[in-house]
């Protein structure tokens, strides 16, 4: 097993561009989860939002790349609005049932048949990010070479999208961290605690849920944005349920309710996914593992594996540690109700 | 503590071998094949330019049979139109489309053929491909009364799965205010248990082949492998609470933190079953392929409407028990008020580990029907827990009674919602909007009552 | 430590205030009969009916509260009296009636409405926002405030005024309330009893005309209960006018200019505590629910 390729392909990935459309969509569901307390458990269509915003602007509406950005951000106030206005005045479940229920309807419109003239069906819509790289080039970042500097080597292409998008981090970062000093922060934080508190003190709960799912909405769109940037292309799968869930468990790894958990913690998860993935990969690139002739594992169940790990993780970080790896469980930000 | 970890571990050891022996040969069986026919199926179309642009056609059951007629393999066409059976040799084959399953208003085109012959001799390379075109119908257009007799058939059949399905889901949530989002994964889990006695056999059985419903190399006719899978599935919801939530409880973990952990648990299943049964959708063995009954303007297998009497039976004896029984009455009265409930001497502990029993082994029944209906796959639970959801909050979060309407009326609104121009592709969105009207309009539900504040 | 102050401190006896004259010489000419009208009522409820499955967990026929002053509302258990404050306050919505506060009608107004417009409460159960530090907890009673609009929270320049000034005022009433010493605590870290403390310090904040009260005394130790008996009577002398819900009859006693009693979701009895206390029909409620207990004997 080749060790050195492993761990560079860990450190790569911690700050690779998964790790980053991961922490910016982080960044919203910690908003909305980790500190407003609302159970968004379909982030992946408010990203799916913001990578068919993007995708459709020169497939469908034969405009600018960049009107895509405020498209963008007004399908996901949209939806946000759609999953917000029938449950947030009622218990936390129905936002997860509702917020679930709509991101799986988006994926299963945007890859239909009857859709695919605005949303390119299975195969999804590319080139659309041309202007995007353009400026990239435009910088003096030529998309053929190499940046970047040991391990940490990637394509012109890569090198610029991971600039931009750690950049968006840096800024979201920065916003939550101001915002959840502020009054209205603490509107979220109480709404959290006990909402009928902060009702009995004239505060209009509803409206700062909403404000709170919305707001964390927008950041996932940005994510999503991110996302079909570098693929270069938006496909529906790449939107699937499951991707709130990976999200969330980064999210709690990091530690819910922290500005910094939303970063680390999607970054701690794509280095140890990826280097999960290196380690079980080696066992099986020479066919099939076997311990006395019995298959444990081959290399096409690598990903399921990887999968399994995580779901277990989820798990084993709610049980023993929910306030995230580096957390205080007396600053436990998160109130079990 | 110890003794209760190292038994839930070998809980989930038992559970994942179970899994393990049972379903991951086959799947390697099928990877093992050198040979394979690969069957696509394409509707014809013409861009606005005139032309041809094929689109792939989703969940055509192809069958694969020998010369002599018996059964070689069959799959269902995935999202690119694509189904790959593989076959054990080179050799004469003929490779057949199930017209019954075509989309709503698909027929063979009129240049293909439903049934098509393969010779040794054309079967050059190690993959064979085969082409199926289908176009527009081109028969007489039926009456819209004569579909939609036939959409509500199917709705009520659908209906009826779901509501079984959901039972448990609805009653967890009304005892121990949990949503268990891994519900869909018990529903997969039950399909999968069936599989593995019915299609893989267990080896060691082989020895009882004398005995009704078991064959030689021990797999169990579909007629057996179901209420075992039933009790399995009984079994699963008992280990889950015992080891998983009820500890959970009893340590104090906050609702919220427990509905993660159903997520993660989702998760972890979900790829189990990828893991053991690969990705491709495969039927039972018995059953498989039935002519259709003509009972009226409605098409009707006499597999899915034995389905569906037995469905309704089981819900009846549902409804009744939760009505009549000792247990019935307790569940109620736990889902009503877990305080007054155990203030008067019923044992809630026990009443909520029975209904997760029961929860299991409805959802695992509900999984064989649908697999039967509809092949079984690693995701098929998955796709229905959203569908479940509208149900249970349709007929009222909590209410048992409730889950069954709310759950056959999603599955009756999901099936005719075609009739009124929603793409079979589809179907299932009008269910988002029953979710969203009914939390707008009416958040308790049909039957659920208002919660007390305060 | 505060706890052991606090019951030196008011052994004495202590006089009645003016206002609390006041309060008593208004009612004094009001006839003791259930849902008899008051000379300066703030609020006033009109047949108001809930009903849970069957139920009518509460059916006030009328009901009025005098301005500036204290009254109880007691009852036996389950006679709707937290059902009642739901229903007034807005966290639960009556089958029918109506009621007005402060003249303004307050049938379908959103809870944080009515709390916005000087009616407050707190909760039987007390609601301290455990991760919160006590002055964060104080802090978000300030109504009216600039930073709590989202896009001001990105310009603090906006709010550093007024945050300042609605500290100034939080720490002055962490100071009354003998909280100042727990000031960056988590409000988790309090006792019960100085929870309920920081409960109603938190509503003050939102600086309220009728402070509606859910069992201040409940779990409350001997020695805070006679601190909070002074902070409610502080609240009438401030022109404040509190309802609150109680079982501790010594506390109806000792503060209340006003009496109500409800038994099974109806109004049976109104007068002063004296009144109260020897009314037959009261007794006869209790006794009916209590078995023989005392109507002045503690819970």
């Amino acid at each position: 097993m080749d060790w050195s390729l492993i761990l560079s392909n860990t450190f790569r990935q911690m700050v690779g561009t998964d790790a980053m459309y991961f922490a910016i969509a982080a960044l919203g569901l910690n908003v909305q989860f980790g500190y407003t307390g609302l159970l968004n458990f379909g982030q992946a269509g408010f990203m799916a939002a913001g990578g068919y915003g993007l995708g459709m602007t020169a497939w469908y509406f034969s405009i600018s790349l960049w009107w895509g950005i405020p498209i963008a951000i007004v399908y996901a106030l949209i939806l946000g609005l759609l999953m917000g206005i029938p449950t947030l005045r009622l218990r936390s479940d129905y936002l997860a049932i509702v917020t679930i229920a709509a991101a799986e309807i988006i994926r299963l419109v945007v890859r239909s048949v009857r859709f695919k003239e605005q949303f390119g069906g299975t195969d999804g819509i590319g080139e659309f990010a041309g202007p995007f790289r353009e400026v990239g080039s435009n910088l003096g970042i030529e998309q053929g070479n190499k940046y970047g500097f040991w391990v940490f080597e990637y394509t012109g292409r890569q090198f610029w999208t991971l600039i931009v998008g750690w950049i968006l981090v840096a800024i979201f970062g920065f916003v939550v961290y101001l915002l959840m000093r502020s009054p209205w922060g603490r509107v979220l934080k109480a709404i959290r605690e006990d909402e009928d508190a902060v009702r009995s003190l004239g505060k209009n709960v509803y409206s700062y849920k909403m404000q709170s799912l919305l707001f964390g909405g927008v950041v996932g769109a940005f994510a999503g944005m991110m996302l079909a940037l570098d693929r270069g292309n938006v496909q529906p799968d790449n939107y699937s349920r499951d991707l709130t869930f990976y999200i969330l468990t980064a999210l709690v790894l990091g530690g819910l309710a922290k500005v910094s958990g939303s970063i680390v913690g999607p970054m701690l998860y794509w280095g140890v996914y990826v280097f999960i993935e290196g380690v079980l990969r080696g066992m099986t690139s020479d066919g099939p593992l076997q311990i006395g002739g019995v298959t444990i594992i081959q290399s096409t169940q690598v990903g399921q594996v990887q999968l399994m790990m995580v779901g277990a993780g989820l798990i084993a970080l709610m049980t023993f540690r929910p306030q995230g790896l580096f957390g205080n469980r007396e600053e436990m930000a998160f109130d079990d109700r | 503590m110890n003794v209760l970890k190292s038994r839930a571990v070998r809980v989930v050891f038992v559970l994942v071998t179970l899994l393990g022996v049972g379903l991951g040969g086959t799947s390697a069986h099928a990877q093992d094949s050198e040979y394979f026919i690969q069957a696509q199926v394409k509707e014809q179309q013409r861009d606005e330019n005139g032309r041809p642009d094929n689109q792939p056609v989703v969940g055509v059951t192809i069958t694969v049979t020998a010369p002599d007629g018996s059964e070689v393999g069959s799959a269902a066409t995935d999202d690119k139109g694509v189904a790959l059976i593989p076959v054990p040799a080179k050799g004469d084959y003929v490779v057949r489309l199930d017209e019954s399953t075509l989309p709503e208003g698909q027929t063979i085109a009129a240049t293909s053929n439903a049934e098509q012959v393969i010779n040794e001799s054309t079967f050059r390379t190690n993959r064979q491909i085969i082409n199926f075109f289908t176009g527009e119908s081109q028969r007489v257009e039926q009456s819209f009364f004569s579909r939609a007799a036939q959409r509500v058939a199917d709705g009520i059949r659908f209906g009826l799965i779901i509501a079984m399905c959901s039972v448990g889901l609805s009653l967890i949530f009304g005892t121990t205010g949990l949503t268990n989002f891994a519900h869909g994964e018990m529903v997969t889990f039950g399909a999968m248990m069936a599989y593995l006695l019915n299609v893989r056999g267990l080896a060691f059985v082989s020895f009882l082949a004398f005995l009704p419903f078991i064959d030689d190399v021990g797999r169990f006719h579909i007629l057996l492998a179901t209420p075992l899978a039933v009790a399995i599935g009984g079994g699963f919801g008992y280990a889950l609470d015992r080891f998983g939530f009820a500890r959970l409880r009893r340590k104090g973990v906050g609702l919220i933190s427990q509905m993660v952990i159903t997520v993660g648990l989702s998760i972890i299943l979900k790829n189990l079953f990828l893991f053991f049964f690969g990705g491709r959708r495969k039927p039972y063995r018995d059953y498989t392929l039935q002519e259709g009954l003509n009972l009226g303007p409605i098409t009707i297998t006499p597999r899915d409407l034995i389905v569906m009497l037995l469905s309704f039976v089981v819900l009846m004896a549902v409804a009744l028990t939760l009505q009549l029984t000792r247990l019935g009455k307790a569940t109620r009265a736990v889902s009503d008020n877990v305080d007054l409930a155990s203030a008067t001497g019923i044992d809630t502990s026990r009443v909520i580990r029975q209904i997760w029993v029961a929860g299991g082994a409805l959802a695992a029944l509900g999984g064989v029907f649908f697999g039967l209906d509809e092949q079984v796959g690693f995701d098929m639970g998955t796709q229905l827990l959203f569908l479940m959801f509208a149900g249970i909050t349709l007929g009222g979060l909590g209410s048992a009674y409730g889950a069954l309407v709310g759950g056959f009326a999603v599955g009756l609104f999901v099936e005719t919602s075609t009739l009124f121009g929603v793409p079979t592709e589809l179907k299932t969105a009008p269910a988002l909007l029953i979710l969203i009207l009914v939390l707008l309009v009416r958040p308790q539900g049909i039957l659920g009552r208002a919660q007390r504040v305060g | 430590m505060t706890d052991e102050a606090d019951l030196t401190e008011v052994q004495e006896a202590q006089p009645l205030s003016q206002t609390a004259l006041a309060a008593r010489a208004a009612l004094s000419e009001v006839a003791p009969v259930p849902g008899v009208a008051k000379p300066d009522p703030i609020l006033i409820a009109d047949s108001i009916r809930r009903n849970f499955g069957g139920i009518a967990a509460v059916d006030v026929d009328h009901l009025e509260v005098q301005r500036g002053s204290i009254t109880a509302l007691i009852g036996p258990n389950g006679a709707g009296k937290t059902t009642f404050f739901n229903l007034v306050t807005g966290f639960d919505k009556p089958s029918e009636g109506e009621w007005s506060f402060d003249g303004r009608s307050m049938h379908g107004v959103s809870p944080h409405k009515m709390a916005a417009l000087g009616m407050v409460r707190t909760f039987q159960l007390t609601k301290s926002l455990t991760k919160l530090s006590v002055i964060e907890n104080m802090k978000l009673g300030a109504t009216d405030q600039r930073g709590e609009r989202w896009w001001n929270g990105l310009l603090p320049w906006i709010w550093r005024k007024q945050e300042a000034e609605i500290e100034e005022r939080s720490d002055e009433l962490l100071g009354r309330f003998k909280l100042d010493h727990m000031r960056d605590e988590y409000a988790g870290s309090l006792s019960g009893g100085q929870r309920k403390l920081l409960e109603m310090a938190r509503a003050l904040m939102t600086n309220p005309s009728l402070v509606m009260l859910d069992e201040p005394m409940a779990g409350v130790n001997p020695a805070l209960k006679q601190s909070l008996n002074r902070h409610v009577r502080g609240l009438r002398d401030e022109g404040m006018t509190v309802l609150f819900v109680e079982h501790d009859m010594d506390m109806v006693h000792d503060i209340s200019d006003w009496v109500i009693v409800m038994a099974e979701g109806r109004l049976i009895a109104e007068g002063t505590p004296d009144q109260i206390s020897s009314n037959p029909d009261v007794i006869d409620a209790y006794l009916g629910s209590h078995q023989g207990q005392s109507l002045l004997e503690d819970e």
